[in-house]
């Protein structure tokens, strides 16, 4: 890469940070203070506010593994290997937060920390497979066959996502139905004041993952820029 | 005002688990740095 490549590079990236994080303070301001609290939750309904982007910012990043992987599979190309690994560390982060914030909430809603509701339990599923696929990753190589069956379980991880989503009307379930997309429209019955909180926030998770998918490729290009320059070391000494 | 300590703990962990990740994202990147100009270095010595 040319020193003007690097530098135009260096700019974008300043461009994505002050981009997410005047995004994430624009929605910060929008659960605190602009959003209304709602009538029956109080205010503990505001958690709404994160758990649902980061459920969000989670599945597509579990959908990006999935397209990457079937990519790998067909092209054997390693970029795409690359961005699957790297999605799927971001959206076992974001899993974990939804597992995380999930019980928070409904400790005070339903008086208990945690119930084996068909949609919390395929939730954890969800997390236990990408962080088995992160656990093959860590003790593959490149392009090796473990590539191959990470990338094979990243495409039959993402066949949960569906489960989920449809979990709370297929079965009797603690979680509730879907409000903001519904058959009758998106946010209908929704305060719109509410709506546009959340696709704020959704807006700003949406950038956030850009932003660190763009370090955490760039950290797997440099793992393999020193694997190729120790190798060439290696057949000059 | 009620449930506000589930409300402050969620908010917590959200932004506690982004600025942690970020954190070691950038740690790793910084360590990868380092070891590539070195290894550039050893290697423009060597040839």
């Amino acid at each position: 890469m040319s020193p003007d490549e690097v530098e135009d590079k260096e700019e974008e990236s300043n461009i994505m940070v002050w981009l997410t994080g005047s995004a994430l303070l624009a929605a910060m301001i929008g659960i605190f203070i602009y959003v209304p609290t709602e009538r029956t939750e109080g205010v503990i309904q505001r958690i709404m506010y994160f758990h649902i982007p980061c459920a969000w910012l989670s599945f597509f990043a579990f959908f990006v593994v999935f397209i990457c992987s079937i990519l790998f599979l067909w092209k054997k190309d390693r970029e795409w290997d690359i961005y699957a690994h790297a999605s799927a560390e971001i959206g076992v982060v974001f899993c974990s937060l939804v597992l995380i914030t999930g019980p928070i909430w409904a400790r005070p809603i339903w008086g208990a920390w945690w119930v084996w509701d068909a949609r919390l339990t395929s939730t954890l599923i969800l997390w236990i497979i990408y962080v088995s696929y992160l656990m093959l990753r860590a003790q593959s190589d490149a392009g090796s066959m473990r590539a191959r069956y990470a990338a094979v379980l990243g495409i039959v991880g993402f066949l949960d996502i569906p489960l989920i989503h449809f979990s709370v009307l297929w079965w009797r379930a603690f979680h509730p139905q879907p409000k903001v997309i519904t058959s009758e429209g998106i946010g209908k019955g929704m305060d719109p004041s509410m709506l546009a909180t959340l696709g704020l926030s959704l807006c700003a998770f949406t950038l956030l993952y850009f932003l660190l998918m763009g370090e955490r490729v760039r950290q797997e290009q440099l793992k393999d820029e020193i694997d190729r320059l120790k190798r060439e070391k290696l057949y000059s000494s | 005002m009620d449930n506000m300590g589930f409300l402050f703990a969620a908010n917590a962990f959200v932004w506690g688990g982004i600025i942690y990740y970020v954190y070691t994202l950038k740690q790793r990147n910084r360590a990868l740095e380092k070891d590539l100009d070195l290894l550039k270095e050893t290697l423009s010595k060597e040839g």
